[in-house]
């Protein structure tokens, strides 16, 4: 009667997912609950332009240090069909490596032109943009000397479309040991900031970094939307 | 179209990857606890019996899991969910969405809602639950659902009755005191891992 799913697996060396991750395998969901579980969340968001310029902290004021990026893509399910008006989320360190969070005590440098979040809504073709600078690698678990590669985190929340996930660059020394990178085996390649030059010196270079969501993650509501 | 050949189309889906310990707090500040008041300062409220639920997160250690993003789901009084499925249906209610969410800083929260109810037009109607959903760092996504204790449809619900039994009281919540105002306050404990560890679905293989 009881049917069971994946069991979980525990990113190597980290500590905290050592802590929190289930051992006992999943249960697999009967039908009859299936719906259930896909949370619809409301579609009430709205956003400032400007939440899309990480580079500074409002229009006019003067940009963080680092080297300025642009990254750009396009949300869809895995039929390729945009995912549309929804709220996208980042976060990254800034160029020393320190998050502005009030639980990073890393003792890393602060950068007082840099807030380190953004946010901005999917357009009807599921593309979206925005500037950060580059972010820092930091140091995770100095006693094991574990250090995290550069990395973007994302989410994403719109209808029933749920995300959360981090875009990586490519040829970072540190990405080869990370505990979750290491789960993602082959497939990291979808995690990989795409980079591509920019005209000018207004930024250093972009990413484009597509995501698809789908699988675990459902977008069925919104495959009757047109 | 034979369906081997509809997976080879398809597009490779972005890894999902852990929340890590920094999600911003600040981008959490108009979301709301309260699923009765969608809206500050209105006098419309949701329908139904208000509850308080009051809970935690903990780890392997029995320790706080600090840091965690969660996630609340939910239907309404009728048992009838806000999903663009049901916008026609008259047993809507306008000021209830049944969506919250909410980054705990030390790992306790408190939901302020009503208690769903049971769709009996269903062929297998659901005990009155609550989706919860877990981000945090070192892990990828967790979900659970959420039952009342005592409660009679628990018998025939089909996701309780899906697993072993003594595993299902871990999913129960308990109603121990009330607020000042009657308000019954209902407590779980969710235990990520370890001893008394809380089941968890897999919504990826069902
Ligand atoms: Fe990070």
């Amino acid at each position: 009667m009881t049917k069971y799913g994946r069991t979980l697996q525990i990113g190597p060396t980290d500590l905290t997912s050592e802590k929190r991750t289930p051992r006992h395998p999943l249960h697999l969901i009967p039908e009859a609950a299936r719906a259930s579980f896909v949370p619809y969340a409301p579609y009430d968001f709205s956003v400032l332009g400007s939440e899309a310029d990480m580079t500074r902290l409002t229009p006019g004021r003067p940009q963080a240090d680092g080297d300025y990026i642009k990254i750009t893509g396009k949300i869809t399910d895995q039929y390729g069909r945009p995912i549309k008006n929804s709220m996208i989320e980042v976060w990254n360190a800034n160029k020393y490596g320190r998050y502005t969070h009030i639980e990073d005590f890393s003792g890393l440098q602060l950068d007082p032109n840099f807030l380190g979040t953004g946010r901005m809504i999917s357009d009807d073709d599921g593309n979206y943009e925005f500037w950060t600078v580059r972010p820092g690698q930091y140091l995770a678990l100095p006693d094991i000397s574990r250090w995290r590669p550069k990395h973007i985190h994302f989410s994403i929340r719109g209808g029933s479309s749920r995300l959360i996930t981090q875009m990586y660059f490519k040829n970072d020394p540190h990405n080869d040991r990370d505990p979750m990178r290491i789960l993602m085996g082959d497939n990291f390649e979808q995690n990989i900031g795409k980079q591509y030059d920019i005209e000018g010196d207004e930024f250093d270079c972009g990413y484009k970094f597509d995501i698809v969501i789908g699988g675990r993650n459902p977008t069925f509501f919104e495959n009757d939307l047109t | 179209m034979p369906h081997s050949d509809r997976k080879i189309n398809q597009l490779k889906l972005t890894n999902e990857d852990t929340l890590g310990p920094y999600y911003p707090i600040s981008l959490c500040d108009n979301d709301n606890m309260n699923m009765i008041k969608i809206h500050s300062g209105i006098v419309h409220k949701a329908t139904g019996e208000k509850i308080i639920i009051k809970g935690c997160i903990k780890d392997k250690n029995g320790s706080l899991a600090h840091g965690c993003l969660l996630e609340f789901w939910q239907a309404n009084e009728h048992g009838i969910y806000r999903s663009p499925d049901e916008e026609n249906n008259d047993k809507i209610d306008p000021w209830f969405t049944g969506y919250a969410r909410h980054r705990t800083m030390d790992g306790n929260f408190k939901l302020t809602t009503i208690k769903p109810g049971v769709n009996n037009d269903l062929d297998m109607p659901r005990a009155p639950n609550i989706t919860l959903t877990i981000f945090s760092d070192g892990i990828m996504r967790l979900v659970t659902q959420l039952f009342f204790d005592g409660e009679e449809s628990n018998e025939t619900d089909p996701l309780l009755l899906s697993i072993p039994k003594e595993m299902r009281k871990r999913l129960l919540l308990k109603a121990m005191t009330r607020a000042d105002d009657g308000t019954t306050i209902y407590n779980i404990e969710i235990n990520m891992s370890g001893e008394n560890e809380t089941p968890f679905f897999d919504d990826l293989l069902s």
